[in-house]
């Protein structure tokens, strides 16, 4: 499974991208920018972008990483994987994914304990409908919250 | 604020030294320090592809280098990961021993673009530089022939590149087993971030234009060529790799 | 003109880097990594490679980079822009590249001005020695003094 038709973000969900809106806009956040990966066919492929990806935001010494998918089903493997590479390297990661009934997590791990369900369809199907199932500014702030709290969490381990 | 450093990783390296690499009946390598290079894999190795006509090696000792040679796509260090991925876990590496890569085609053309190295070994290295062998070094070198005009397209070189990484990873899986107590060299290496401290990057534009003329990214062992990607087919755009991934090998020369 | 054999790194030079070894063992760094990129035969490649990579920098919050460009000619093309691009984001950036007598920049901007020359041979053509024009530890010392300079410089003008 890739995307359906609830899910999928068009050009103009980019345009006014409320994920961005809300991160942007938030005065205690530093926010360094967007990464964008592609989900590949192969396994192999997508466990190594998406480390790339872990490795990149390392790399730029964040902080923490919020982390959405356009489409589930098979796109949950990379996923998966780039929270947990995420994870493993200490970077705090919260993410925003559809589940619903027929988008639990086809792989799950450690570290995908602050996701939340963009699902709005009653039943928790895809439904078809264009937009139904996108994230919507309230998934985003909850999506930020977690975050931070994780964020807060991670300074207090490391005793600042 | 606490600015104290993070290691955010450690590589480990282990050099296992040759004293000696000779001919023998078969391709063997061992902790000890002693090597033997046989050339009848070659056929093999070569069946599939179609730029290559044909390719010899040579063994070049440290007394040897007063010898022709065709122009030099690469040299490459022998190493394989013994665990962990590229830049994490441990590396083991050959020293005093690399491999050489030359191509010419079947016209005589050299493979090269913007000037060639074919001519006597001696004049057209500059040896103990840290991108040539070390004077004491064996060279094991791969001799290849291009099927004619083949070394002024990309699958040229890269079959070139192809055959001598295959016939390393012969070595390479001899190598993952090495006893680690063995070596004649450990040397670690640490990613650190330094909080507070000036952030710099360092920006490298490599190879992109085709032909021999590329840089392959995200090898499966470290300086290999097999499981990697050329930056020309991901559009030359920017790429991130740590120190650790750097030193250990991510990248692949292809010119 | 690109790379000749005097200035190409094999892969041998790459595990061994002079530059890396430098600027990873300064204590007055913290070093966020390498961004490779290649150097395109197309003008408009070369000028959206050099650029993302300047943008990057940039999300990366450096204060500073140390370029390196292999080879001269057209290659230099790609060097100019990402100077230029750096600049304009005030990155503090100190160039390396092969200039000689046949290598002198195609093309010039404001913040050509801080480049090393690596070149060690001294006639007005490719020289064909394997290794010759290579990056020396002498040469990435500069570089790093010179950046160092740079960013100090930066500071002060900030105000700190």
């Amino acid at each position: 499974m890739g995307i359906g038709p609830s899910t999928k973000e068009t050009s103009m969900h980019h345009f006014r991208d409320p994920l961005l809106d809300v991160l942007a806009n938030d005065e205690d956040i530093d926010l360094l920018g967007i990464i964008l990966v592609g989900s590949p066919d192969g396994n192999a492929d997508k466990i190594l972008v998406g480390t790339r990806a872990a490795i990149w935001a390392q790399g730029m010494r964040a902080d923490g990483v919020i982390m959405s998918a356009d489409g589930w089903g098979n796109s949950h493997v990379d996923y998966a994987n780039t929270c947990e590479q995420l994870g493993r390297r200490g970077i705090p990661a919260a993410g925003l994914a559809f589940n619903g009934k027929n988008g639990k997590f086809v792989v799950t791990n450690a570290y995908l304990d602050a996701i939340v369900d963009i699902c709005k369809n009653e039943d928790g199907i895809e439904s078809n409908v264009l937009g139904e199932n996108n994230m919507t500014v309230t998934d985003c702030r909850k999506a930020l919250a977690m975050l931070k709290l994780k964020m807060r969490k991670a300074d207090r381990e490391r005793g600042n | 604020m606490a600015d104290k450093n993070i290691d955010l990783g450690r590589l480990v390296i282990r050099a296992f030294n040759i004293k000696a690499v000779t001919w023998g009946d078969d391709n063997i390598v061992m902790p000890s320090g002693e090597m033997t290079i046989s050339k009848k894999v070659l056929p093999d190795i070569i069946s599939d592809m179609d730029a290559v006509e044909s390719v010899d090696m040579r063994l070049i000792q440290p007394d040897e280098h007063d010898q022709f040679t065709n122009t030099i796509l690469d040299i490459i260090p022998i190493s394989t990961k013994a665990l962990g991925a590229i830049g994490e876990g441990i590396t083991h590496t050959l020293t005093g021993v690399c491999a050489m890569i030359t191509a010419v085609d079947t016209d005589g053309k050299q493979c090269h673009e913007f000037g060639s190295t074919e001519g006597n070994l001696k004049e057209k290295v500059i040896f103990d530089r840290p991108g040539t062998p070390a004077s004491g070094d064996v060279i094991i070198s791969f001799d290849v022939i291009l099927k004619s005009g083949m070394g002024q397209e990309r699958k040229g070189p890269y079959q070139a590149h192809l055959i001598c990484d295959r016939f390393l990873q012969i070595f390479r899986e001899q190598m993952k087993g090495f006893d680690g107590k063995l070596c004649t060299e450990r040397s670690e290496f640490h990613n650190i971030a330094r909080p507070g401290k000036k952030r710099v990057v360092i920006i490298r534009e490599v190879a992109g234009q085709g032909a021999m003329y590329d840089m392959q990214l995200f090898p499966h062992e470290p300086s290999g060529v097999e499981g990697g990607r050329s930056i020309i087919d991901m559009g030359n755009m920017p790429v991130f790799v740590t120190p650790n991934e750097y030193r250990d090998g991510i990248l692949h020369s292809m010119q | 003109m690109g790379v000749g054999p005097s200035a190409k790194e094999t892969s041998l030079h790459h595990i061994r880097d002079p530059l890396l070894d430098l600027i990873s063992a300064d204590v007055d760094i913290d070093l966020l990594g390498i961004i490779l990129f290649g150097s395109s035969d197309k003008f408009s490649e070369k000028i959206l490679a050099s650029t993302r990579a300047a943008i990057w920098a940039q999300g990366m919050r450096a204060d500073g980079a140390v370029v390196f460009c292999e080879g001269s000619g057209n290659n230099h093309v790609d060097f100019a822009n990402l100077l230029n691009q750096l600049g304009k984001r005030n990155i503090a950036a100190a160039g390396l590249t092969v200039m000689g007598k046949n290598g002198q920049p195609v093309v010039n901007n404001d913040y050509m001005g801080d480049v090393i020359d690596i070149c060690k041979s001294s006639g007005s053509v490719e020289p064909c020695l394997l290794g010759q024009n290579n990056l020396a530890v002498t040469d990435c010392r500069k570089a790093l003094a010179m950046l160092k300079l740079k960013m100090r410089k930066a500071d002060r003008e900030r105000g700190n």
